[in-house]
């Protein structure tokens, strides 16, 4: 195994163009591993410099060896699923008694709009969770609630953007690409960082782009946001299958590739760049003979596939989803999205429709956490529960809420923060954060912290300039640390 | 907490920069950091340090209580070094590297340390404290240093003579001449000069992007007349497709794209006549100086109408643009900046748009000198509707402006005649939908006993005098679901005795939310038609019923998908009086008729346009609200000099686009000869073709390089002209084979003692694989995806094109940022979001998984295998022969064809499921993948 330390301060993969083009798969271990001699490795390619997904060893001891991010695309509502306002109970139908921030939508704000559904505690800890999310309720001493986040973005694309690269202004790395070039990955058959159906929109593959980060670190989609489970689960990964060769055949004309590499090389020395083309092809074979067991979900347990509500069509999509995201975990996928596609910008009919949402994925997030739990993988895996912002606690347009990117509520669970802990608030109406206010930025820096990177450290030199995730903020909120 | 600066203006420097970490969002950063100082360095201050270090003890002359204090002891002590954080005394003193170690007691913590860290690092701020870190030097002309006034790409450019060499055989023209010097200089030898073959393989794809065909190959192998290589250079430069070739590096370098990315990714309908622009600029060879003043102010050039000169500005209007973001003056600012970093990477090899918040930390660009473009860029729109809620792309008219008012004025007709014939018929339905409104309550209840009682829908229809299919809608509607819909809650809840009561309450409510509305609806019309008498501006839109008003309401009422109560399509047409429906439908003939005689829309383009002039001023770290000295149009002082005369009148583009592209600019010519040079070497004398400043590479031949760039200007600014004098060269004619020695003394072949060998690009193995396969189409220009803003949420027709689906070449797939075809982004194409000057390169497993598994690859070896079985029928040898040439572009040995026939021979017989042909696409598709394809020697 190849171990050096996570990336910082330089511009390491670039020690010239030469070094860069060495082949790396989705990873290089399996390389080194492949090829059962000392060829490649005493041979012309460095593998420190030529592998950018060779395992690294963090900044410092980690607590969490990999994330699952669940996405909720279009913004769920805080104040009506993990955050309890009794103010709005009390002033339901009265005006903002505050001046608005900007908004989406520039009509004039309805009034201070009551939670609609009823909270309630849950666990030992007696955390208040809605009715919408009766599940995960059972579920809430895993939770480490963060009611405090604050972004920037009030549209869609922007909050996206900003959740997942920083920044909305500019074209950046995103935290998963960074995560995977900060720590490598452990399992070179798989990609080290996978986003399962994700939006195309707002952002689109700018939010699991690699950005200026070579391409190595890019998410991996598979299928979008738009298609079924079944039309997925025939190819996840392009071009992963041969549709016409057996493989018998196909090993027997990559043996004549080979070969005729092979003989090209011999007569071109001094160009490492060409034997390392030949491993790329070597790599990809292994590659596709071994993945796609990865993506069987269907051999799961039926009593697995229940407790993620497979047997639900309800719950069927969001339940393979997470599904698969604990099998590409146990398999040692560094980063794994889940995105539960655009259905939760409530503008109106809330509670229609956040009922109906709420339904397609409080089962299989509670069974997530459960079969994680039961595993042991919830001692080194980060869960986290987003949306790209909340909502209003005014009304709008009767019986929705607008966007509220300054200050909502998120989640995490398992690896290294605490469990059934409640962390900062927003101010007594619900919109602003008040209380241990988590910038976008300091949320970065905190996961950053979980799996042992300094975001301070985990820097891009490119185009004349050190380059970070946080920028040049971010705060590590030690409070929520186990 | 907002930081207010200084009460005097900030004046600006070169050396004292208030130094944040680089170009960013400044607003939000200096808030930031602002309050980490407040949390957290303030605190730990009082606690760690002010016992000693405060007003009164000033402990070592040093007190950190107060932010004057804190300002002498960071510039007269040199705490904190502005230019390079990181290095701060302060931090080797707290960590304890310093000879003074401080505080005494004990060494921080590793929190505390990191918390002071982070303080440095953004520039240590502190209110009252940043006044004097802006205090600078006295005079503006001192604001440069001797180094930064000396830096070599300022310098006008030199006309250097080649220099003497001794080794005078193998120069060709002066290029060699400069080269062959370094090699003397460094005791390398010039490579041995390459095969004819591996030579036209070379400048085929360096001048078109593919490969020759096998008789492109023979011919020019044959050809041992004087001036065949003359000869063959015209021949590609004067091919179309060495302005598809070129005209995308151009691309490259202008960030083209087809839609705005980042928030809402909509479509640049006219993108593609920009790209048309730039591929039939290369081919007709326009001088690049015209090319650079076209592409910022094409559109002033002339006072004729001059469509080409407008489409040329896309240049300026293609870049990526957050249309759906709030806050406006902030995306505004936002393209101006995005603006000014292309134009500068682009055309100057700066990094300009580092200095938004700062003065450019590495370079000698002044904030001020930022602003001073911003200005013009502000006076310039790009917008037609900037405010609208997402903001509307400038869309302008190639044809004159009476025309376009023409067609705008024909369009409104058709849409009031539309207006006027849908009233006819409305006035009509609402009267009925009045009187249906009196029976809710009565299908409610009906519907009702269908569902809950059990009783047959259609006999209760048939007994309640009701319309079955309107009841039928009206069970599906009622029928309580999982999860529960608050609008039927009451209705749900009503007990069997208390059914007659709810929907009597249901129906008095809907009737009433009709009343209103209705009332609505009849104030727009009237209103509507006496606008369209009047003919003075377009009408309203008709209102539409917002649902959260009344959900009930909406979804018996206004409900796209399936209302129980209105009448749409041939149910209208029924509902009608036969006199009312005639005269709808007369009014529908007249406007197809108006439709049909209407004028076509005007060609038109995605360009910008002068705006009002703004009176810009620098905005203090960036933040718009924080408004700093003026800042007149000037260009930046380290070229421009102090003493310019600002643009008074109009934006100032032209004024731009003149300095820019004058022989004079020292960078101009500089970069773009570097560019060529790169891209016919795989390495550009300055290795950041895109930065020429500080951070970037110093060229490895100066004096070639101005050599070229002088030049360059003196051919008339011709760039088919650097590439004969290139392609000709001994230089350009060097093997890739590499020495020991040579791989030894010059690991980086910096001094090209070997030509460097590269990976195709992907159009090049794209395109390359299509021409080998005889499927390409070398159609030209056009687009092949029309249309305007963008597509439903997550369907697929947010992806780009696949380009496995068209033969065309790949440049002229269009490009929708936010999501690039899968192969553009596997085989390192960039992201089409900033200018990029060189490609990454890079090898990875997944392009492997494309060649061997892809339809696309194994339908061009499919075909290559088709074309060689028919064109030389049973004759394998031969046949292996021609693959070679098609694919390689060079003769097989006798033992490669013994080989290639019994590898088929022997999967033939391994595999007999597998066909001759299956057999030969294999063989092909091995060629194909092979290195000796993907690299160019």
């Amino acid at each position: 195994m190849t171990h050096t330390t996570a990336r910082g301060g330089r511009e390491p993969l670039t020690r010239r163009g030469m070094l860069r083009e060495g082949a790396c798969g989705f990873g290089m271990l399996a390389l080194a591993g492949l090829l059962g001699n000392d060829r490649l490795r005493a041979g012309s390619v460095a593998l420190d410099d030529a592998d950018p997904l060779a395992v690294r060893e963090p900044h410092f001891a980690p607590k969490a060896k990999r994330v699952i991010f669940l996405f909720m695309h279009g913004g769920p509502s805080s104040v009506d699923t993990f955050e309890y306002k009794p103010y709005l109970e009390k002033n339901h139908g009265n005006p903002l008694p505050i001046e608005r921030p900007l908004a989406f939508d520039d009509e004039e704000p309805g009034p201070l709009m009551k939670p609609l559904w009823q909270f309630r505690p849950g666990g030992e800890s007696g955390i208040p969770v809605s009715d919408l999310f009766p599940h995960v309720r059972e579920c809430a001493d895993e939770l480490c609630l963060i009611h405090s986040m604050v972004g920037e973005g009030v549209d869609h694309g922007a909050a996206l953007l900003q959740t997942f690269t920083g920044t909305s202004t500019f074209t950046r790395p995103s935290l998963g690409s960074w995560v995977v070039y900060g720590l490598g990955t452990e399992n070179s058959n798989l990609p080290g960082y996978v986003t399962i159906k994700p939006a195309l929109s707002h952002g689109g593959a700018k939010n699991w782009s690699s950005a200026f980060l070579p391409g190595s670190f890019q998410g991996t989609p598979i299928g979008h946001a738009g298609l079924q489970v079944a039309d997925v689960r025939g190819e996840p990964i392009e071009y992963l299958a041969n549709q016409h060769l057996s493989g018998e055949r196909q090993r027997w004309e990559l043996d004549m590739l080979r070969n005729v590499n092979r003989r090209h090389a011999e007569a071109r020395r001094h160009d490492p760049r060409l034997e390392a083309r030949i491993q790329s092809f070597e790599l990809a074979f292994r590659m596709q003979m071994q993945a796609p067991e990865a993506f069987e979900v269907e051999k799961e347990s039926e009593a697995t596939k229940r407790l993620y509500g497979l047997d639900d069509p309800v719950t069927a999509d969001f339940g393979w989803q997470c599904l698969l995201a604990r099998r590409l975990c146990e398999r040692d996928v560094r980063f794994v999205q889940c995105t539960h596609s655009y259905k939760w910008d409530q503008h109106s009919d809330l509670y229609n429709r956040h009922n109906a949402n709420a339904a397609e994925v409080d089962r299989p997030i509670a069974g997530l956490l459960k079969d994680l739990r039961s595993r042991g993988l919830l001692e080194d895996t980060l869960v986290i529960w987003a949306g790209e912002f909340g909502r209003t606690p005014v009304s709008q347009g009767g019986d929705g809420r607008d966007h509220n990117p300054y200050g909502y509520t998120i989640w995490m669970a398992g690896a290294g923060v605490k469990r059934g802990y409640r962390y900062g608030a927003t101010d007594e109406i619900g919109y602003h954060a008040a209380v241990n206010r988590m910038h976008i930025h300091d949320f970065h820096a905190t996961v950053l912290h979980l799996l042992g990177l300094d975001h301070e450290n985990l820097t891009y030199r490119f185009s004349g300039r050190d380059f970070r995730l946080t920028d040049v903020a971010g705060l590590v909120h030690r409070d929520i640390l186990a | 907490m907002r930081f207010t600066a200084t009460s005097e203006p900030v004046r600006t420097g070169a050396l004292w920069a208030v130094a944040l970490a680089a170009c960013l969002p400044a607003a939000a950063a200096a808030t930031e950091g602002l309050e980490h100082f407040e949390k957290r360095v303030r605190p730990l201050l009082a606690a760690q340090c002010q016992a000693c270090h405060n007003p009164q003890l000033q402990s070592g002359g040093i007190d950190l209580a107060s932010g004057e204090g804190f300002a002498k002891a960071r510039d007269e002590a040199a705490l904190i070094s502005l230019e390079d954080p990181a290095s701060s005394r302060l931090l080797a003193i707290v960590g304890y590297t310093a000879r003074v170690k401080m505080p005494p007691g004990g060494k921080l913590s590793e929190e505390d340390l990191g918390v002071l860290g982070r303080w440095v690092r953004e520039g240590a701020p502190w209110p009252g404290a940043e006044l004097r870190a802006a205090v600078l030097a006295d005079s503006e002309q001192g604001a440069f240093t001797e180094e930064q006034l000396s830096y070599w790409a300022f310098q006008p450019v030199s006309q250097p003579r080649p220099p003497a060499v001794s080794n005078l055989a193998w120069p060709r023209n002066a290029i060699d001449r400069f080269i062959l010097a370094k090699l003397e200089q460094q005791g390398l030898e010039p490579a041995p000069p390459v095969s004819r073959l591996t030579w036209l393989r070379r400048a085929h794809f360096d001048l078109t992007g593919l490969p020759p065909s096998p008789d492109e190959a023979l011919a020019f192998s044959a050809d041992r007349s004087p001036g065949a290589w003359e000869r063959a250079v015209d021949r590609l430069l004067a091919s179309p497709r060495y302005g598809e070739r070129w005209g995308r590096h151009w691309l490259d370098v202008a960030r083209y794209a087809d839609s705005t990315g980042n928030d809402e990714d909509h479509r640049y309908p006219y993108a593609w006549k920009y790209r048309d622009y730039v591929i039939e600029a290369f081919n007709s060879d326009l001088p690049y100086d015209r090319f650079v003043t076209e592409q910022i102010a094409g559109d002033l050039l002339s006072t004729e109408p001059d469509p080409r000169g407008v489409i040329a500005t896309g240049f300026l209007a293609l870049g990526p643009k957050a249309i759906a973001q709030q806050d406006k003056t902030r995306m505004l600012y936002d393209v101006y900046d995005e603006q000014i970093e292309v134009v500068s990477k682009a055309m100057l090899g700066l990094t300009v748009a580092c200095a938004r918040c700062h003065d450019h930390k590495f370079d000698p660009i002044l904030t001020k000198d930022y602003y001073s473009l911003a200005g013009i860029f502000a006076s310039t729109r790009s917008f037609r509707d900037a405010e609208a809620h997402v903001s509307r792309m400038l869309l302008k008219p190639l044809v004159p402006q009476e025309q376009y008012e023409r067609y705008q004025a024909e369009q409104m007709a058709i849409k009031n005649r539309r207006i006027e014939r849908d009233n006819v018929g409305d006035i009509e339905i609402e009267q009925l939908v009045e009187a249906e409104a009196s029976r809710v309550a009565e299908y409610m209840l009906a519907a009702r006993r269908a569902y809950e009682d059990g009783e047959d829908e259609a006999s209760v229809a048939g007994a309640e005098d009701l319309d079955a299919g309107r009841l039928a809608k009206w069970v599906a509607y009622l029928r309580p679901v999982q999860p529960k819909r608050a609008q039927l809650a009451d209705w749900h809840s009503a007990g069997p005795d208390q059914r007659a009561v709810a929907a009597a309450a249901y129906q008095q409510r809907f009737e009433g939310t009709l009343k209103e509305w209705h009332h609505t609806i009849r104030r727009w019309r009237k209103d509507t038609i006496e606008l369209i008498r009047n003919g003075t501006m377009p009408p309203r839109p008709k209102p539409r019923f917002q649902a959260g008003r009344d959900r009930f309401f909406f979804d018996v009422y206004a409900a796209k998908d399936g209302p129980l109560l209105s009448f749409r399509g041939e149910e209208r047409d029924r509902a009608l009086q036969p006199q009312t429906l005639a005269a709808v439908r007369r009014l529908g003939e007249e406007l197809e008729k108006l439709e049909r005689s209407a004028i076509p829309e005007p060609p038109m383009a995605n360009a910008v346009e002068d705006g009002e002039p703004v009176e810009q001023h620098v905005f203090v770290r960036g933040d718009y609200s924080a408004k700093g000295e003026p800042a007149p149009k000037v260009f930046p002082a380290i070229l421009a000099g102090f003493d310019q005369q600002p643009v008074r009148t109009g934006s100032g583009r032209l004024e731009l686009a003149r300095w820019i592209a004058s022989p004079s600019n020292p960078l101009t010519a500089r970069v773009m000869a570097n560019r060529i040079w790169q891209k016919q070497f795989g390495q550009g004398i300055v290795r950041t073709p895109s930065n020429f400043g500080k951070l970037g590479a110093p060229p490895t031949h100066p004096e070639l390089l101005d050599w070229l760039a002088a030049d360059f200007v003196e051919q008339g600014w011709s760039v088919k002209a650097m590439h004969r004098r290139i392609l000709l060269s001994s230089t350009y004619r060097s093997s890739s084979a590499t020495s020991a020695e040579a791989a030894e003394a010059d690991p980086e072949n910096l001094w090209l003692s070997r030509f460097h060998r590269r990976r195709l690009d992907v159009e090049e193995l794209r395109d390359g694989m299509l021409a080998v396969d005889g499927s390409i189409e070398f159609a030209m220009g056009g687009t092949l995806q029309s249309g305007f803003g963008t597509d439903r949420e997550n369907s697929n027709d947010r992806l780009s094109i696949d380009p496995a689906t068209t033969p065309r070449r790949l440049v002229y797939i269009p490009l929708r940022r936010a999501n690039l075809p899968t192969l553009l982004n596997l085989f390192d194409f960039g992201d089409a979001v900033t200018s990029l000057g060189k490609r990454p390169v890079t090898n990875v497993a997944p392009q492997a998984l494309f060649m061997m598994n892809s339809e696309f690859v194994a339908r061009r070896a499919s075909n290559l295998a088709q074309l060689l079985m028919a064109s030389v029928p049973g004759q394998d040898a031969e046949r292996a022969r021609r693959a070679h040439l098609a694919v390689l572009t060079r003769e097989p040995s006798g033992a490669e064809v013994d080989t290639a026939l019994s590898y088929l021979a022997q999967l033939m017989e391994r595999f007999p499921e597998a066909s001759e042909r299956d057999a030969w696409a294999s063989y092909c598709r091995i060629l194909l993948a092979s290195n000796e394809f993907l690299y160019i020697d």
